[in-house]
């Protein structure tokens, strides 16, 4: 989990991390690779293959079905057999296997993060990344993804980074980092003590 | 389905306002440039077709130097021997002066074109005679047909009239003749005998002094597409003589040149009108992609590259094209059918020949669907210069 105060740079730490934007200086090392030398099209691939998103804004396509919208990730990466199986699988997970083929606008803001967070899973990822997965929700709905994401992260032995402003929502984690001032500290407060990561 | 195509249908088709708005840019640029075909290559066609059924049949003959002194009977028979030929006629020219008697009133009109027909022939070779809208056509020697502004000018000349001619022959001598007017001619947009006297070949050719002569044949073919192949076959025949043999638009080349050029120029201003419509598309394009640039941002960071975009955009200016071209092929379509079937004309004027030129069809919808994928390019590239993390941030 990375948390830190508004502006403190954890979603731009996400972003580049998701090699969604490039970094001024330095690199980037996902699974032994430096990303930052890879082509557009080669960072294409690596987002669909080895990472997941699940954003604030749900950021669903809403031109698509709840269905279409998990299996997106698949088909871009090109498709497989089981794409639907699986994507159907997920959804059911989520709670939403009744819901397969509806437009993605014409559901709750709850089940736009729930159908998120199945999109971010179908490519079984190395890594998935939520920013701010709870920003946009009401309490209830907040914990109910958070145990979503927890359990999923259980049954599926996935790793998630978690941006989050909000530490108590999600309880225990297994490693928490904190930005401040630029820097990352490893645990919930930094302090002087605290090994600096960046 | 590739969920690219899916996609680009989806996008479009959820803004109806923007398919609309561009779909119509595409049938406009289209239906412009139908509508300039059927109204002025029909007005050119019109032209054609009535200088051929009037004045010159699908080939005319004439000599280099003089009249045709060869028997116009056997000359017709050579030609009616042709499979495509349906009919030829023998005419001979002259200019004359008229007068007659109104209301008690001596009225005298000069240098007015004097046409000599076979009344037999004529008729098999020439629409001619169905002009005349008042009485009947030339039918014995001393009978007139009078072209409509030839009767005006005479003060009125009725069916039934007489007119008195004067011709003069080729030793210079005036010779008079006094004729009955049978019938008044009249053509929708005066390419007929409108402006001239039509009277019996045989008459004329007394009055002329020449007997035997002949100023040209009009052979009327079954098939105009056949008149290069009949006129060459004609010239091959008679080596050794002065004919001239012409298809209808190389006899009338000068008349048909400057219209020829307006044609191309109104064809110019469509294709522009075509251009324009390419603007109308990339704007509302580039509206579809701002309108669908957090969806791009979402679409690269799970992974579909730019070339995935650009696909998208590009086919959903080929739905655009496609939908247009039919659309506007359609439209165009019907108001050649209605331009065909009402035998549209303007003020009364000579009824538009409308054909169907399939090949202009399928060029115009062709290009046009061409057009609009060109047109969706640039829209298309901009979409895949977007920034995923940029693109995200738009609302």
């Amino acid at each position: 989990m990375i948390v830190g105060s508004s502006g403190s740079g954890k979603s731009t730490l996400l972003n580049m991390i998701g090699l969604l934007d490039h970094p001024s200086g330095g690199k980037i090392f996902i699974d032994g690779t430096d990303t930052t030398t890879l082509s557009d099209d080669r960072i294409s691939s690596f987002r669909n293959t080895k990472l997941g998103f699940i954003f604030q804004f749900s950021n669903l396509l809403a031109d698509l079905s709840v269905l279409e919208n998990v299996l997106l990730p698949r088909q871009i990466g090109g498709t497989d057999g089981t794409a639907e199986k699986d994507a159907i699988g997920l959804l059911d997970t989520v709670g939403l296997r009744t819901q397969l083929h509806k437009r993605a606008n014409k559901i709750s803001g709850g089940q736009a993060q729930r159908v998120a967070i199945a999109r971010g899973l179908i490519n079984k990822p190395s890594i998935v990344l939520a920013d701010e997965p709870t920003g946009n929700l009401d309490s209830v709905t907040s914990e109910t993804i958070v145990q979503l994401m927890k359990s999923m992260a259980k049954k599926l032995n996935q790793t998630f980074i978690i941006v989050t402003h909000d530490r108590q929502h999600f309880g225990d984690v297994d490693r928490v980092i904190t930005i401040k001032d630029g820097k990352a500290f490893e645990g919930d407060q930094p302090s002087s003590k605290m090994e600096v990561l960046v | 389905m590739d969920y690219r195509i899916k996609l680009a249908k989806r996008m479009l088709f959820n803004q109806k306002g923007s398919m609309i708005g561009a779909v119509l840019a595409v049938t406009i640029g289209i239906l412009v440039i139908h509508v300039n075909f059927v109204i002025f290559q029909g007005l050119y066609d019109a032209i054609v077709r009535d200088i051929s059924e009037y004045s010159t049949g699908d080939v005319i003959v004439t000599d280099e130097f003089d009249f045709i002194d060869k028997s116009d009977q056997s000359l017709v028979r050579w030609f009616e021997r042709i499979p495509v030929v349906e009919a030829a006629t023998p005419r001979l020219s002259s200019t004359a002066e008229m007068n007659m008697t109104k209301n008690g009133k001596l009225i005298e009109e000069s240098r007015i074109p004097l046409v000599g027909i076979d009344p037999f022939n004529d008729v098999r070779a020439s629409t001619a005679h169905e002009t005349v809208s008042d009485g009947s056509y030339v039918f014995s020697r001393n009978s007139i047909v009078l072209g409509s502004n030839v009767a005006r000018d005479l003060g009125g000349a009725q069916v039934g009239d007489n007119v008195k001619v004067l011709v003069v022959d080729r030793q210079g001598e005036d010779q008079i003749r006094r004729f009955i007017v049978t019938g008044i001619a009249d053509s929708p947009g005066g390419s007929g005998f409108d402006y001239s006297g039509v009277i019996h070949i045989d008459t004329l050719r007394d009055m002329m002094n020449r007997p035997g002569d002949t100023g040209s044949f009009m052979v009327k073919l079954y098939d105009d597409s056949k008149a290069l192949e009949v006129k060459e076959f004609f010239l091959r025949s008679f080596p050794n003589e002065d004919f001239i043999a012409e298809t209808t638009e190389e006899a009338s080349e000068a008349q048909l040149e400057g219209f020829r050029s307006g044609i191309a120029m109104i064809n110019i201003i469509g294709y522009f009108g075509m251009m324009a419509s390419a603007f109308a598309i990339v704007t509302i394009q580039m509206m579809l992609v701002n309108g669908k640039t957090r969806e791009i941002g979402v679409m690269r960071s799970i992974g579909a590259k730019r070339k995935d975009i650009l696909i998208i955009f590009i086919f959903q200016g080929m739905i655009i094209g496609a939908i247009g071209a039919g659309v506007g092929t359609a439209a165009g379509l019907g108001y050649t059918v209605y331009a065909k079937e009402s035998k549209m004309s303007f003020n009364g004027s000579l009824v538009l020949e409308v054909n169907y030129n399939w090949e202009k069809i399928i060029q115009t919808a062709l290009m046009s669907f061409i057009l609009a994928i060109i047109a969706s390019l640039y829209p298309s590239y901009r979409a895949t210069k977007l920034l995923p993390v940029e693109a995200m941030r738009s609302v």
